[in-house]
């Protein structure tokens, strides 16, 4: 096992080495790039030569991408090309604002959406399977941003139940009651956006594993049905459950663009969009490796979780070797 | 040596400007109720000792007023202005030299730190300025012309990379004969010189001792505290691509107070959610209301909408290089040619279908409104028969597709524009049918902006495109764009296009800084141009702002849309009610 861990944060390392050289290249290659976005374009050539110059965009790209991986590795991400401002000054607020939006989304999917998905492995075509099954559909047919405005036409515009959009009124910055009220939209927005996979995805598992044949074994020898369902069931039909949701890890701080825009969530899917639109080359590369960065771990963490879910995984620690 | 104008630093700004607003095309009805603001009896600003009567109708102190707008600042330093947002911030933050009356004169207000407009020398070159003497920065120091000297040479210094350098580039030498007075020399009369006299000083005493170079990454015009200002409002905070908010300086050294106690700048990532807020009241203002909201808003009878003449123009640019054509055949050489295009062109059409009745029809390149828009300008009236008739008369014969033929080569053209611009989208078919209708081709292509820009439109190498300028200031003067001293790459005259009557206009135009006599020049040249036509002149275009229930000012202090901040035009004396 521990060999395997190892083997695994090597590869993790040389993964997350080859993404900064291709992004570092491909933001490099791009036509427009930083270095004419830049510079003022009312300024003289020789002007704009001091300039660059100055801030070192005449060096070739190689010897710019090891300066820049040596500020990362330092744990520094840069300044914006416009107005030099620290690139971790822009970027770490909106990250813990984007974890809260998605965070709370997600926890409120994961809580509905897998009992109810087991619920309904047990009753298929029952009333509450097909109401799982229309929602599912509603989630995946209809455009968040579209779902977002609708919700914002009744419920704040209407009815004046709610805020319209941000994170917290500007007076009542840091209340909690103030900000959980600004949740409430977004988060239902995005809920019934990730609810339609997950009530599927644990459906679809719970079945599968209760068609095995150890199910049936554990049925005749007698053992109750609850037991069935919940020991011998649901801890394999949570395996492709857990992948499901490992891989969307990322999402929790990657945000959800769309929906932050809407409802002006000052999160990092928002910022990103925002900063591509600006061309801050520099925003754009720390986003994408902290992005990296959370798939790998996401992946890592998956990897573990299984040891601990899968009793197979379990057996080939006992034989000591990793599959 | 600086070949581009005032106008070339804006093209960026301005091309932004359309990306963002990709999309969205304004609507310029008559103000909705714009008018109907009741008078205040006192329009100077109350004293903040008098406890006027609440019921709209008196100014009072007080109250936190929410712009919305959709763009983040680069940076507030007026040494390195170069985008909206930061110019908004600007405006509020830092007094001006001088400020910009409503038909575009510069005029010495209470709140700018001249006290009297420039006196200039016999000859036209030297610039007599005296500053008001009660002028303080934010931190109590006076505001000298030490100050503006700094401002003026720091400007003009091409290490420093101020975009500012272009305004400033015929200043020879600036000096200070006492705290209070300086003297600035050009090298050449530049009548146009007097709108680069709206620049806003920074403070000497906090900047003089910082490397040139290293003046771009200082953190004065990005940190709030660091950051000094000369103006109504201070600069408290910045929440990056959230909200900027300034107070009310309670030492502002001007005699007219702001009565506005707090503005927060509040950035909208989505233009929906920005004018909902606008009818929800969550903003008390918004600077550019997108077209495909104008409904919405007009329904709503709380909200003003601000419209009329503004400073963006759109016109379509005739490239005159041969080896921009295909074998060489400029099809649209001949004035009649042109003439005949601006006559089968349906631009009130666009104006009433595409821009929703907003707009107004252009036909020179003059600010309108402002002094130098001139009558003499022909406008071209939608007639396709008078087309057909010019473009007979040029030797234009129907070919077997119907579409015109001379010499063996066919009319018709590549016309390029911005991909997801929708206006410039539906304009360029609208173009495209009504050339057809009289037996031109025209082949509509969207181009990615960046790469637009980088090669085709500063190269000049393009057969026609259909572009816009916003015209950063009522300067009249337009030779960078037309004369053919200012071929690309180092000019904008990107079509490469040579007329000796009006290069000698321009220079004219320049050459004299009475007023009367540029008058006279510019009319000539909008008579000139306007028959000429290197451009087809379409129309004006621009975003209504929406101004919401709280939001009270005199007549003669509304929104002036033709401005380049003129949404905050004389914002100092407006005033809140709740």
């Amino acid at each position: 096992m521990t060999e395997f861990i190892i083997r695994r944060l090597l590869q993790s390392v040389l993964v997350l080495i080859l993404i900064t050289i291709l992004t570092f290249s491909l933001i490099h290659l791009a036509p427009g790039g930083p270095f004419q976005i830049m510079l003022s374009p009312g300024l003289s050539p020789e002007a704009m030569e001091t300039q660059a110059r100055n801030l070192g965009l005449y060096d070739p790209v190689p010897v710019q991408y090891f300066r820049w991986l040596g500020d990362l590795l330092q744990g520094d991400l840069g300044y914006t090309f416009k107005n030099h401002i620290p690139v971790g000054q822009i970027i770490w607020p909106t990250v813990s604002n984007t974890i809260v939006l998605m965070g709370a989304a997600w926890f409120l999917t994961l809580l509905i959406s897998i009992p109810w998905g087991i619920y309904n492995s047990t009753r298929v075509y029952s009333l509450s399977d097909q109401s799982a099954s229309f929602i599912s559909y509603l989630g995946f047919a209809m455009p968040t941003f579209w779902f977002g405005i609708i919700l914002q036409q009744i419920f704040s515009l209407k009815l004046d139940w709610l805020p319209l959009s941000d994170m917290y009124t500007m007076s009542k910055e840091g209340d909690l009651g103030d900000l959980l009220m600004h949740l409430i939209l977004p988060v239902t927005v995005l809920t019934l956006g990730f609810l339609a996979a997950y009530v599927k995805y644990s459906r679809a598992s719970m079945l599968e594993v209760l068609h095995q044949d150890y199910i049936r074994t554990a049925r005749a020898k007698g053992v109750r049905e609850g037991r069935v369902i919940y020991k011998h069931a649901l801890r394999n039909a949570l395996i492709p459950i857990i992948t499901v949701v490992a891989l969307d890890l990322p999402l929790l701080v990657a945000g959800a663009a769309l929906t932050e825009n809407v409802f002006n969530w000052p999160g990092m899917g928002r910022l990103f969009v925002e900063m591509a639109v600006a061309r801050e080359y520099s925003v754009l590369m720390a986003i994408t490796m902290i992005v990296a960065v959370i798939v790998i771990v996401g992946n890592f963490v998956a990897d573990v979780l299984y040891a601990i879910v899968d009793p197979r995984v379990q057996l080939n620690k006992r034989g000591g070797k990793a599959a | 040596m600086l070949l581009m104008s005032r106008q070339a630093k804006y093209l960026l700004a301005l091309c932004m400007v359309v990306v963002l607003l990709a999309g969205c095309t304004s609507k310029n009805n008559e103000p909705k109720g714009a008018n109907d603001t009741p008078k205040p009896t006192d329009s100077a600003t109350a004293a903040p000792s008098e406890t006027p009567k609440d019921d709209g109708n008196t100014p009072k102190a007080g109250g936190t007023l929410t712009v919305s707008t959709f763009s983040d600042i680069v940076s507030v330093n007026p040494l390195f202005l170069q985008d909206t947002a930061s110019g908004d911030i600007n405006y509020l933050l830092y007094a001006a030299l001088y400020n910009l009356d409503r038909s575009g004169n510069i005029v010495a207000e209470p709140w700018s730190l001249a006290a009297e407009l420039p006196e200039i020398s016999e000859d036209g070159k030297t610039y007599t300025i005296k500053l008001k003497n009660n002028a303080k920065w934010s931190d109590g120091q006076p505001i000298t012309a030490d100050d503006v000297i700094y401002t003026i040479n720091t400007t003009i210094n091409p290490d420093v990379g101020s975009p500012g350098i272009a305004t400033l580039d015929k200043v020879d030498k600036a000096e200070k004969i006492d705290d209070y007075t300086l003297k600035i020399t050009l090298k050449q009369v530049f009548a146009p010189f007097q709108y680069s006299l709206m620049l806003s000083p920074v403070p000497a005493h906090i900047l003089k001792d910082i490397n040139p170079k290293d003046l771009q990454k200082d953190p004065y015009g990005k940190d709030p505290a660091k950051t000094v200002t000369s103006g109504p409002w201070k600069w408290t905070e910045w929440k990056t691509a959230q909200y900027i908010t300034v107070d009310a300086d309670p030492n502002y050294w001007g005699e007219v107070k702001p009565n506005i106690q707090k503005i927060v700048y509040k950035i909208y990532a989505d233009q929906n959610t920005e004018v909902q807020a606008l009818l929800k009241g969550d903003v008390d203002t918004t600077l550019a209301i997108p077209i495909t909201q104008l409904e919405a808003v007009k329904k709503n009878d709380k909200i003003k909408l601000i419209t009329g003449r503004t400073s963006s123009y759109e016109y379509v640019s005739f490239n005159f290089d041969p080896n921009n054509h295909p074998d060489k055949f400029v099809p649209f050489a001949s004035q009649k040619a042109r003439q005949a295009i601006a006559h089968a062109l349906n631009r009130q059409g666009m104006v009433d279908n595409v821009l929703k009745g907003s707009g107004a029809l252009m036909n020179s390149p003059f600010m309108p409104g402002s002094w130098a828009d001139s009558p003499e300008a022909v406008n071209y009236n939608y007639d396709a028969e008078q087309a057909k008739k010019l473009l007979a008369e040029d030797g234009w014969v129907a070919g077997k597709d119907g579409i015109l033929v001379k010499d063996g080569k066919r009319f018709s053209f590549e016309l390029q524009y911005n991909s997801g611009n929708s206006r410039r989208e539906q304009v360029s078919q609208v173009i495209q049918q009504n050339l057809k209708d009289v037996g031109i081709e025209v082949k509509p292509r969207a181009m990615d902006f960046a790469t637009w820009i980088d090669q085709n439109i500063t190269p000049g190498k393009y057969p026609a495109i259909l572009l816009g300028w916003q015209l950063s200031n009522p300067d009249p003067d337009s030779e960078s764009i037309f004369s053919s001293k200012y071929f690309p790459p180092a000019g904008q005259n990107t079509g490469w296009y040579k007329n000796e009557t009006l290069d000698k206009l321009w220079v004219d135009g320049y050459s004299t800084v009475v007023q009367a006599e540029r008058k006279k020049i510019y009319d000539q040249a909008a008579k000139e141009i306007s028959t000429d036509l290197p451009y087809i002149f379409l129309y004006q275009y621009g975003n209504p702002q929406g101004i919401g229930p709280k939001v009270n000012f005199a007549e003669e202090d509304a929104p002036e849309p033709s401005h380049q901040t003129g949404y905050f035009y004389h914002i100092i004396k407006w005033w809140l009610t709740e």
